[in-house]
This record gives structure tokens, C-alpha cells and sequence, in this order.
């Protein structure tokens, strides 16, 4: 009696355990913020996730996407969930500063190595044990201040308005705009805040007007980057428009219309792609790039946010082939051997830019990592 | 003292046993991690919904500011570790502080907010302080301050979740026996009065600002509790666990298990933390791995368990497994005789008002009266409905100001009189409209007009130093409720009463106070006629004692039989006033009653 | 701080000020004839603005198919709901409500979106788009609750901004939306310029005020919500029905923030959790007001603009600490004036 039970319940056990798919042979674990105020970032992210590959060097490869909804304790416990629960071997993500320097303690803790999709250099910088295993693709915040202060210094600004988002963008563009512009000998007149969500910044643009500056930066991500330009234009404000790379997608135009024409920015080179002469190394990738995007989600919905998770898996792509030379996936072993692979490459070609990576220098972005743009007619145009 | 059912010892070892096990949860083989991760943000979610059950289910104060405050104590522990090197351990007692100091600040201010107002000054709060988290150079600005250090044993740190999820359940358990400790006290009795029951409690010398106070800071201490774990936990902070969506998130928690028990908040939040997660797992199966539908179906969800459970899960779950509810009252040790004040002698003058006037707006609810009461006597309050008696009652009690005229109770001056002075001064009161504590046993009730008999304060309570006292209140209500014939009820909730008994209840609760003068409003009201007669005895006892009484009643039997004197009141206006065969024969007295049909 | 700055900036506080006072005034109606504090209201307003703002592209609003999906949600909990007394003219004019009216929204939805017909019948088709959801939602959400505590309420409240904002994010997209004007005019007064559709919400709200001025104080359905607010006992037991009460509210304060969404569209980037923040400080000019007077609840509406726009020019990165902060002591001025003593709930 006991006997036949245990046959019955062992063969329970062993039709659960066929149900349950195949386990890939390597795990990426991605935590974007899809849902929240960072939405607009996270949505294109996980929809070029969708375009990754599925097998890479003969390995199959699972992504296992979460939503952290903007919230850094989410994050984290996604981050958790994905190194305990699917053992993952890299997590990607996520998408904004906060919540990735909230996930280097566990991916330090856990030896994962993570690839963030946020802007800011503290995450890699200063370099340190725990540090080690963060890596991120996205240019740092440094370099684009420094491009903007370079064509400001250029074109003659003498005087800037700054006016950011009141969150964790807003302060590190505004840290770095002051050090680059400091750097060369441009006064920054008035420093504006204001929230994604405001209804009105007539206060702030009245405030920056009144400081007369030759330039305003705006530094806010999205469509929301639209709003102090469209009022400092209904101000009649006559000056130079920067903004940030925050802004590089099809809805900031839609939004903008014709007030932000002529607008100048640094961008990372896929959102120009087409126009990169044909000797950029860059141009066929984010060419590819952007052709699967469009075609998965239509025409002209291409995002530079996503490019930065497609980045994130062409990096891994070149790192995994070598970790498996050393370990299987799914070890600390193999994840140890992959941090180590991710540090060493180097001209790895990817949509946003060319990295060499370095022990010191986990993003490894160059001058190649960004264009200036401007806004001509209702499009992108690169400028030389 | 008559000897006292207490619960099967099963039933109060249960609890005990349960989180013994819960504790070797993380040793059982084969527990995934991630598992003792959600327990863990689950226990870190419990400490402030426990809060929330004191402040919100017990105390009827609806707060958005639990997040700020476990805000305070995040930030005030990842300063001191991370900029100045202290261990987490020495400052823990600093993040307990900092949201303990933020909330009297806050309180102070908000608390003299009533309903609606004080909801939305906390969530004023809750906006604000989001937004200085985030602009302080102090506090990392948005990006917060990281690197704060793990927990540690000397050299071992506590980084791994099942070591955390020792610390965080036992951090929950001492929240959970402190918060216990307090409701089931002195202190705790005021601030379960707060919610249904404040009048009532006024009138025993509750001091209600200080209690309201006194919850609103508990709660916040506990928040800033769960925000050290927090820090500790996760290893950086940011504004944006501390902002308001958090602060309902809590709140969702607390009423989701039911805000009216401690069970409700570990409930609760636990629910809510393993659905979050669920739904992360299983809503990509159902709609494929492109959509964002956790937060609708979450929302669908919680509206659909309200509308099955409106006062939150954990009464289902109780009423499933049979679990004892309410009040866990044990055998009630016997003690000495509360010190009793001395009565005046029998004739004495206790109560002497004059040209005692009230008006609200044009209307004269009080015109002139005069009374006086002697030591030892019944006296009877009648006149037709709204001839001003329930106001008369509230000018003695200080509940209303007179707009004119004086009151001496015992010689002293009764101008500005407020109830919890009155209190003191030694008059006690029944309501015409029952003011007990539902959800409280009829013995905890009754020791709550104790109140100004006892001393001890939140602390003492926490810490059980106050259980020597603490049987003193709860024996001498014991000893009224025998009196009053209602002993073998003492522990169920007063709710469950029928309403005239409820009214013998407040009679008790009254005597408590060990009163010089009982003000009763209608206290045979919804009496049986063997139970009319068993009050009559009593209060017949109580004047043989010293007690002076003065009683509004409707029923005429009643009162022609117990009193020495009657007042009648017309249109606020003392209309006559004699012994009961004075009153029968008054032509204007039957004038009023019985008006045009005599 | 010239004079000039002043002005302009006192003209964008009471353009704001405008839609909170009309959200403020939603948010008290509703609290008062059914005791929820409408949390969701914001949400109706950048719903509101985005399907405004869809038409306007010649694109079908997402918002439609929800409008289609609540509609027949509240006919299965209508019919559960009268499962027991099912009659013939009660069913008909159940299934008119929640079926027939959705689906020829739906028609002319499909019939006018590609057509762009112009500024006000898409306004017009937003507003029958968004304003029954409303009453659905009642249905669905706060009927079978109506004998609640308000705490309880409250959190159901909180369950509805959750799912609408999940909904909002899927049918519109994270990235916002400006819609074209009524009025692209500009009138110079001094030196402010003044954009045509300020005059719009402004005009708007004034009318709508003095609109539901009327409708309370000369309509029965406005009388019954009155007294439905006092007393709803006594309004059940002259006859009232209190679920028809609520359903009257929950109509007009779907209007209403689809309306203000439909306002607001031209003059600022709407995005799909937008409202919530908007919703917000009305709620804070409702209660400000007291939750049961309206001019008052207007005319803090506009203090809480003005607070917004003078503490924006000053010291930004502060401003919602202003805005929130500043109304603590008026709180406080209110709750000592307040004699009624509604500690129970």
C-alpha cells in the first residue's frame, strides 16, 4: 500500500519536474524600470531585450526580464530574486542611477557581474572591491557635460541657465555641468529645478530669464525635457537651447514641434546612424540595430535608452565566449571568469560608441561615444 | 474575588510556538534564498504596519507619514555609519531617536488636526520631506547615501538574508510583545479609547492630545525601527523608499489584514509582499513578457478583497481556525483595595450652581438655572425631551462652558472647567448614548474610568513595570462590575452586550472613579423590570456610602421611588423642584408632562 | 521681483489653480454623497488629456476599449447585484447604461478618429469617452462597499489610482502628449500676454461652478445629492436612493476630470501618471476648503496655484515642500474653527 503511494507520488513528481522547460545553459538576469517615472527609459529597454539572441557560442541564453518600477528597493530585491532564484549569471540593469547604486552592494555580495543601463560615473567610479563587478553602458554623464561646454565654448556662450529634473538626473547633470563649464570659464547664472510632472515651469523659465543667459541646458529626460523650452520660447526667450541625451527619442520631437528646432546635443551615435559617414565602425551596428527595432516595433520608435541594453548584450556576447573557456555557466566560477572577460575587452564595437574596457575603467567610451546633434526640421541631424 | 476562566494554555503558547518555528525556518535544506529575502522586506513591512495597527486601527488616526518617518531612521543610521564610522549597532538607539523626535515635532503641530485634516497633514509631510531627503548635500541628494555597513557579530557581518532574517524577525517579535505590553495597560487603554470612545475617555481624566501623541510618536518609533533594518539591509538609501506611495503602500498593508489586531499587520503585510512578487512571476505566463499589468491587477485585487473582507483578512482567518479573538484576558491576580478618597460628610453642600446659562447661537438651552446638591443624596433631573438636561450635564462635566452664571463643587470654583478636571475633582458621568470601547472587553472598559487611579505611564507599560499597579485597576474594576452584577461578562467585548446592560456597564466604569458625585443619564433606559430594581438597590447602597447622585431619567416609577428630591427643567428653565409627592401634586409639572390632554 | 514678474506669475497660479478647483470641487461632491476620497480622480484627468490628445492624431484612444471593458464589468455586477428582484425595465435600462452606451461611443470613435473633425467634437467625444467610466467604477469598486469606514474606502480608492494607472501606462505609452487648443490666440494685457486657452479653464471652471450651483440648488437629482451629503439616512428614508446619489457624483466627477484633462492638454505635457500629483493638490484645496464648501474649496484652490507658481520662481528644487508645507498652518487655523467632532471614522 505504503509502496504503490510513493510510486504514485514519484511519478507525480517526475511528470512535474518534465513540465518544468529545460533550463537554459546561461541565465541574464535584467531588472528595468518598465512601469514609473522612469518608464519612458525602461520601456525601450525591455523591448530590445526582445531582439537579443538566443544562443550565444553554441550555449542557450535566458533572459529573465523583471519590473522594478522606478523603486530601488524593488531593484535590489529583484537583483536578489535573480541571483537566488534563477542563479542568473549577469544581471542587467537598471535603468536609472538610484536604483543601480542601490544593486552594486548585491552584486558585489553575490559576485555577479552587472551591467547598468544608468548615466552616472559614480557607479564605476571611484573603482573599488565592490565596484569590480559593476560595469554600464551608457556614456558617462563626464563626457557628455564635457561636449556640451566644448560647443558652448565654440559658439561663444559666455553665461548658461541651467534648469534639470529635481531627482537624481537633474543633480548629477548639474554636478557635471558645473565642473565642465567651470573648466572652461563659462558662468553658470541660474540653476532651475523642476519635476517631471509639473504642469507649469513658468517660475523657473521667469527666473532663468531674468539672469539673461547666452545658453540654457536643460537637463530632464523624455518628453517632460520639452516643457521649460516650449515656455522659455512662449517667453520669448532668444537664446542658444541645449539639452541633454536624455532627450534622443522620436516623442521628444513629436512633444517639442517647433519650438525645439535648432536645439543642440550630445548623443550617443545610433540615434544618427544613418548619417555616420561609412567608415565609422559604429554605423553598421546601430544601423542593425535600429532596422530590428523598427521592425519589431515600428517605424521611427527607435529610443538611444534601448540601444543601451542592446549594448549590454553585445558586451556580453563578446565576454561569454571567452568565460566559457574557463568555467560552466551557472558557477561562481563561470561568473568570476565572466567579470574578468567583460573587464579585458577591448574595441568592442557597440550601437552607442567603441569601448576598450580597463580594470579602472568599466564603461570604456571614447570621443567615438558621442555626436553632436541638432534638431532640423523636425528630425535628428548630425552636426560636423 | 471570584475565580476566572482562562484560556487553555495552548491557546497562549501558541504564538510563542509558531514564530519558534518560523525561526528555524531559514535552517530546514532546501529553503530557496530569495524566499528568506521577501520574508525578510515581509518582517521589515510588519514593524511599520504594527505601528499602523496602534496609530491607525487602535487610535482612528489615518497617517501617509510612515515612510517618512522610517525615512528618518534610515537616513539618521546610514549618516552615522557611513560619514562618522559609528557601529550600527550604537546607532540604532539614534535612528529610534530620530524618528522618535521627528515625530513629537510633527505631532505637535499636526495632531491638534482633527480627522480628514490630520490625514492630509501627515501626507503634507510625506510630500515634503520627500522632496529634502532628495535636495540635501547632507543626504547624498537623490542618489542617496551608499556603502552603509552590514550588521555585524565582531568580525561576522550579517549580510546574507538568512542571517538577516534572524535579526529582522526578532526585531519583529520585540515589536510585536512591546506593542502587546502597551495596548494591554493603562496608557494602552486611553489609546484604544481614542477610536469610537474618546468622550467617554475624556470624561475619566484622559489627557487626549498626550495620548494621541503618545500613539502617533509609538508608531513613528517603530518605522524608525524598520528603517535601521532597512538600511542595513539593502546598504543605501534614497528618498524614493521613503516617499508617499510607500507611506500607502504600509497603510494598504495594515487594512488589508485588518487594521483592528496585531495578526492583521504581519498578515497583511506579508500578503501584500508575496503577491507583489507573485504576480512578477506568473502575469508574464498569462499576458506574455511585453506587458506591464502588475499594478492593475494588483489594484483589481485589493478592491476585490475589500469588498469580501471590508475590515481586512485577518478576522477570516481567525474565524477558520477557531482562534480566540479580542481581549486574551488571563485570571486576574487579586489586589489590595485602590486607596479611596474621602467623602464629604452626608449633607454637606457637594454642588451648588447659579444663573447657570447656555445658549447656542439664538437658541437658550440653559436659562438660569440654579441647583444644589447635598452629600448622600438622589437627586432627580426631569423635564420633557430637550428641556436641557443632557446640557445641564455637560456644564457640570465640563464638556460644555456655561456662557454664564458660576458652579462650586466641594467649595472650589468649577469656571473653566475641563472634563479630565472634572474627572479629577471626583464627579463621574454616564452618557444618555452609550460610550463604551467596542471592540474592548467590558472589563478593560470599566478600568479605563480607573484612569486617574493609576500613574503608569507608556514606558513603564512597554516594560511591564507597571503589572503591580496594573492589577490594582484591573481588580478594582473587577470588584465594580461584581457590584454592578455584570462580573460573569468582564471579558467579553462590550459590544456583544445588550444595550441596558451596556448602560450598567458606564455605571461601572463610573464608580471606578471612585466618584464624590455620579451624574447618570438615563441609566435605566432599556432595563428589565427584576434589573430596574437590582439598579435601584444599587444606587440606594452607593448613597448609604456618601455618594451623592444625580440622575436624568424618564422612567417615573423609577425615579419617585429612588430619589430624595427632584429638579424638573422645562425649555432650559427649572420649572420646580421638591420631593416626588411635591412634584406629582405640581400643577405646572403636569402641565408640561401631560400638557393639553389633562 | 518686478511688478511685471508678479503678474505673470500670479496669471499662472490662477490658470492652475483653475484645474485644481475644479478637481477640489469633484473631490468634495463625491466625498460628500459617498464618503470616498477620490484618489483616482487625477487619473481621469490625464485620461482625459491623452485620448484628447489621441484624437487630435487621428489615432483611437486605448482609453475607448476600457471604456467597453468597465461597461460590461458593470453590467455582470448589475445583474449579480439585482440577481434576486430581476424586472424587464430595471435590466433594459441597465444593459442601456453599461452596454448600449459604451458601444455607440465606441461606434463614433471608430467613425471619428481617423477624420480629425476638429478642437470641440473631440473634446466632445473625449468627454463621452471618459466621463462613464466613472460611474462604472462606482459600480464595480465602491457600491458594494458603501457601508465601509472611510479608511476602507480610502484604500479601495487606492486600489482604483493603481489599476488605472497600470492601464493608463499600457494604452498610452510612458512618453506625454500636448494636445492643439481651443484658442491659439494670444492677448496682450501690460505686459502679460495671455494665451486664449487660459481663458478657456478659467472660463471653464467659472461656468462649471456656477453650472453646478444651479443643478444643486434648482434640480431634484441636485437636490437629492444635497441631501444625500447631510444626512444619508435620512436621505434613504424620504426615498432617496443613495446608489443613484453615488452614481450622479461619480458621473460629474468623471466629467469633470476629463474635462480639466481636456483643458489642460494644450498648455502643458500630459503623461499617463500625470493626474496624480494634479489630483493631489486639489485634494489639498478640498480639504483646505473643509470637504463641504465649494467657494471656499475654489478659492483655495487658487491660494495653492499662486503658493505653486511664486514658490517655483523662488527657490524650485523647495517648491513642493512649499506647497505642501504652507497649508499645514492653514489646517490648523480650519481644524480649531471645526466643531464637529468626526473623530469616529
Amino acid at each position: 500500500m505504503l509502496g504503490r503511494r510513493l510510486a504514485t507520488l514519484l511519478l507525480a513528481a517526475t511528470v512535474l519536474g518534465a513540465a518544468v522547460p529545460a533550463s537554459a545553459q546561461i541565465k541574464i538576469g535584467v531588472t528595468i524600470s518598465t512601469t514609473g517615472p522612469a518608464a519612458s527609459l525602461g520601456t525601450p529597454q525591455r523591448n530590445s531585450i526582445a531582439l537579443l539572441p538566443t544562443e550565444i557560442a553554441g550555449q542557450k541564453v535566458e533572459y529573465i526580464v523583471l519590473d522594478d518600477g522606478s523603486d530601488t528597493t524593488r531593484a535590489v530585491a529583484n537583483a536578489r530574486k535573480l541571483i537566488d532564484e534563477n542563479n542568473v549569471d549577469a544581471l542587467i540593469g537598471s535603468s536609472t542611477t538610484p536604483a543601480s547604486l542601490a544593486m552594486i552592494d548585491v552584486a558585489a555580495e553575490k559576485k555577479v557581474p552587472m551591467i547598468s543601463l544608468a548615466a552616472s560615473s559614480r557607479l564605476i567610479e571611484p573603482m573599488d572591491a565592490q565596484r569590480k563587478w559593476v560595469f554600464k553602458t551608457p556614456q558617462n554623464d563626464s563626457l557628455m557635460a564635457d561636449a556640451i561646454a566644448d560647443h558652448m565654448a565654440k559658439a561663444g556662450v559666455k553665461t548658461v541657465g541651467f534648469i534639470g529634473f529635481n531627482d537624481a538626473y537633474g543633480d548629477g547633470w548639474l554636478a557635471e555641468t558645473q565642473r565642465a563649464l567651470a573648466a572652461k570659464g563659462i558662468q553658470l547664472v541660474a540653476t532651475e529645478r523642476y519635476a517631471r510632472n509639473d504642469t507649469s515651469v513658468t517660475g523657473q523659465v521667469l527666473k532663468l530669464m531674468q539672469a539673461r543667459p547666452d545658453a540654457v541646458l536643460i537637463a530632464a529626460s523624455g518628453t517632460p525635457a520639452a516643457l521649460p523650452q516650449k515656455t522659455l520660447h512662449e517667453r520669448g526667450y532668444t537664446g542658444k537651447y541645449y539639452q541633454t541625451h536624455g532627450v534622443a527619442n522620436a516623442d521628444f520631437l513629436r512633444v517639442g514641434g517647433r519650438d525645439v528646432e535648432g536645439t543642440v546635443l550630445p548623443t550617443g551615435p545610433v540615434l544618427v546612424a544613418d548619417q555616420l559617414p561609412d567608415t565609422n565602425v559604429i554605423k553598421p551596428v546601430a544601423l542593425e540595430y535600429v532596422r530590428r527595432y523598427e521592425a519589431a516595433n515600428g517605424p521611427g520608435s527607435v529610443a538611444t535608452f534601448g540601444a543601451h541594453a542592446y549594448d549590454a548584450a553585445i558586451l556580453l556576447q563578446a565576454a561569454i565566449p571567452v568565460a566559457l573557456k574557463k568555467a560552466k555557466p551557472g558557477t561562481p566560477e563561470f561568473r568570476s571568469a565572466l567579470r574578468d572577460a567583460l573587464e579585458g575587452l577591448s574595441e568592442t564595437v557597440l550601437t552607442h560608441g567603441v569601448s576598450n574596457m580597463t580594470p579602472t575603467d568599466h564603461n570604456g567610451f571614447d570621443q567615438r561615444a558621442r555626436v553632436m546633434v541638432t534638431i532640423k526640421d523636425g528630425a535628428w541631424k548630425l552636426l560636423p | 474575588m471570584r475565580p476566572r476562566l482562562s484560556h487553555a494554555p495552548s491557546a497562549r503558547w501558541l504564538p510563542i510556538l509558531l514564530f519558534a518555528l518560523w525561526l528555524l525556518v531559514p535552517l530546514m535544506p532546501g529553503v530557496p534564498s530569495f524566499w528568506l529575502t521577501l520574508a525578510n522586506y515581509a518582517g521589515i513591512a510588519s514593524v511599520i504596519a504594527i505601528g499602523l495597527v496602534v496609530l491607525t486601527g487602535y487610535g482612528g488616526m489615518t497617517s501617509f507619514a510612515q515612510a517618512t518617518f522610517m525615512g528618518f531612521g534610515a537616513y539618521a543610521t546610514a549618516l552615522l555609519t557611513t560619514a562618522y564610522g559609528v557601529s550600527p549597532w550604537l546607532a540604532l538607539p539614534a535612528s529610534l531617536l530620530a524618528s522618535g523626535v521627528a515625530a513629537l515635532l510633527i505631532g505637535a503641530i499636526t495632531l491638534r488636526l482633527s480627522g480628514h485634516y490630520l490625514a492630509l497633514g501627515t501626507l503634507a509631510w510625506a510630500v515634503s520631506f520627500y522632496y529634502v531627503f532628495g535636495n540635501l548635500d547632507l543626504f547624498g541628494r537623490n542618489d542617496g547615501i551608499s556603502g552603509i555597513p552590514p550588521l555585524h557579530f565582531g568580525a561576522y557581518a550579517l549580510t546574507s538574508s538568512r542571517d538577516y532574517f534572524w535579526v529582522v524577525w526578532t526585531c519583529v517579535a520585540v515589536a510585536l510583545v512591546l506593542t502587546r505590553n502597551l495596548l494591554d495597560s493603562r496608557p494602552g487603554r486611553a489609546i484604544r479609547a481614542l477610536r469610537g470612545g474618546a468622550g467617554a475617555a475624556v470624561s475619566f481624566g484622559v489627557d487626549l492630545p498626550r495620548t494621541r501623541l503618545l500613539a502617533f510618536t509609538y508608531a513613528a518609533v517603530l518605522a524608525g525601527l524598520a528603517g535601521w533594518l532597512y538600511a542595513h539591509m539593502q546598504r543605501s538609501v534614497n528618498p524614493t523608499p521613503f516617499g508617499l506611495n510607500a507611506s500607502i503602500e504600509y497603510l494598504l498593508m495594515a487594512v488589508v489584514g485588518g487594521a483592528g489586531a496585531l495578526p492583521g499587520a504581519l498578515l497583511g503585510a506579508g500578503l501584500v509582499t508575496v503577491v507583489n512578487d507573485q504576480l512578477q512571476d506568473i502575469l508574464p505566463r498569462l499576458f506574455g513578457p511585453r506587458g506591464n499589468y502588475e499594478t492593475i491587477v494588483f489594484g483589481a485585487l485589493l478592491v476585490l478583497v475589500l469588498q469580501t473582507s471590508p475590515e481586512g483578512l485577518w478576522p477570516h482567518v481567525r474565524s477558520w481556525f477557531r482562534l480566540p479573538g479580542g481581549s486574551n484576558r488571563r485570571s486576574i491576580p487579586d489586589a489590595p483595595a485602590l486607596p479611596a478618597r474621602p467623602l464629604p460628610a452626608p449633607g454637606a453642600p457637594v454642588l451648588q450652581a447659579s444663573h447657570l446659562r447656555k445658549t447656542f447661537g439664538g437658541l437658550v438651552a440653559v436659562n438660569d438655572l440654579a441647583l444644589h446638591l447635598d452629600a448622600g443624596e438622589i437627586v432627580g433631573l426631569i423635564g420633557p425631551n430637550g428641556a436641557g438636561k443632557s446640557t445641564t450635564f455637560n456644564l457640570l462635566t465640563g464638556v460644555a462652558r456655561p456662557t454664564a452664571g458660576s458652579m462650586r463643587f466641594l467649595g472650589r470654583d468649577l469656571a473653566g472647567c475641563t472634563p479630565p478636571r472634572a474627572a479629577c475633582l471626583g464627579i463621574a458621568r454616564s452618557f444618555q448614548h452609550v460610550k463604551l470601547v467596542p471592540g474592548m472587553s467590558v472589563l478593560e472598559n470599566v478600568a479605563l474610568g480607573a484612569h486617574l487611579r493609576g500613574l503608569a505611564g507608556a514606558l513603564r507599560a512597554l516594560l511591564r513595570l507597571d503589572r503591580a499597579e496594573e492589577a490594582g485597576l484591573l481588580a478594582e474594576a473587577a470588584r465594580q462590575l461584581d457590584r454592578v452584577g455584570l462580573a460573569e461578562h468582564a471579558d467579553r467585548p462590550a459590544d456583544s452586550l445588550a444595550l441596558g446592560q451596556q448602560r450598567v456597564v458606564e455605571i461601572a466604569r463610573a464608580l471606578c472613579l471612585d466618584p464624590v458625585l455620579l451624574l447618570l443619564d438615563e441609566p435605566a433606559a432599556g432595563l428589565r423590570h427584576a434589573e430596574k430594581a437590582e439598579l435601584a438597590a444599587l444606587l440606594r447602597r452607593l448613597r448609604g456610602e456618601g455618594v451623592t447622585i444625580l440622575l436624568v431619567e424618564h422612567d417615573m416609577d423609577f425615579v419617585m421611588n429612588l430619589t430624595d428630591r427632584l429638579v424638573v427643567m422645562e425649555f432650559g428653565t427649572l420649572l420646580a423642584e421638591g420631593t416626588a409627592a411635591e412634584i406629582r401634586g405640581n400643577p405646572a409639572v403636569i402641565e408640561a408632562y401631560l400638557g393639553s390632554v389633562a | 521681483m518686478d511688478a511685471d514678474i508678479a503678474l505673470i506669475l500670479l496669471q499662472d497660479g490662477i490658470v492652475n489653480g483653475s484645474i485644481y478647483a475644479l478637481l477640489a470641487l469633484s473631490l468634495v461632491l463625491v466625498f460628500a454623497v459617498t464618503r470616498v476620497i477620490f484618489i483616482p480622480q487625477g487619473e481621469f484627468v490625464a485620461y482625459g488629456a491623452l485620448t484628447y490628445a489621441a484624437l487630435q492624431e487621428g489615432r483611437l484612444p486605448g482609453s475607448v476599449w476600457l471604456l467597453c471593458g468597465l461597461g460590461a464589468a458593470a453590467a455582470l455586477a448589475g445583474l449579480v447585484q439585482q440577481r434576486h428582484f430581476l424586472r424587464a425595465p430595471a435590466v433594459l435600462r441597465l444593459l442601456a447604461e453599461t452596454l448600449a452606451l459604451p458601444g455607440a461611443v465606441l461606434l463614433a470613435a471608430l467613425w471619428m478618429a481617423p477624420r480629425k473633425l476638429g478642437v470641440l467634437p473631440d473634446a466632445l467625444l473625449t468627454l463621452a469617452i471618459v466621463t462613464p467610466m466613472a460611474p462604472y467604477l462606482y459600480r464595480l469598486a465602491f457600491q458594494p462597499l458603501a457601508e465601509a469606514s472611510v479608511l476602507t474606502l480610502l484604500i479601495a480608492a487606492v486600489g482604483v489610482h493603481l489599476a488605472l494607472l497600470g492601464l493608463g501606462l499600457v494604452f498610452f505609452g510612458p512618453e506625454g502628449y500636448r494636445a492643439v487648443g481651443f484658442s491659439d490666440a494670444r492677448v496682450a494685457v501690460g505686459p502679460l500676454v495671455i494665451p486664449g486657452q487660459a481663458f478657456w479653464i478659467v472660463g471653464s471652471t467659472v461656468a462649471l461652478m456656477a453650472a453646478l450651483y444651479a443643478f444643486f440648488g434648482f434640480t431634484l437629482a441636485g437636490k437629492a445629492l444635497r441631501a444625500t451629503a447631510v444626512n444619508r439616512l435620512g436621505a434613504r428614508l424620504v426615498g432617496i436612493a443613495t446608489s443613484l446619489s453615488g452614481r450622479i457624483a461619480f458621473v460629474l466627477a468623471g466629467g469633470i476630470g476629463a474635462l480639466s484633462g481636456v483643458l489642460i492638454a494644450p498648455l502643458t505635457t500630459v503623461y499617463y501618471d500625470s493626474g496624480f500629483l494634479i489630483g493631489l493638490k486639489g485634494f489639498v484645496a478640498a480639504i483646505i476648503g473643509g470637504l463641504v464648501s465649494y467657494p471656499a474649496a475654489a478659492l483655495a484652490a487658487v491660494l495653492v496655484g499662486c503658493v505653486e507658481s511664486f514658490s517655483s520662481f523662488y527657490v524650485s528644487a523647495f517648491k513642493e515642500v512649499i506647497v505642501f508645507t504652507v497649508i499645514i498652518p492653514v489646517l490648523l487655523w480650519r481644524s480649531l474653527r471645526s466643531t464637529g467632532a468626526d473623530e469616529h471614522e
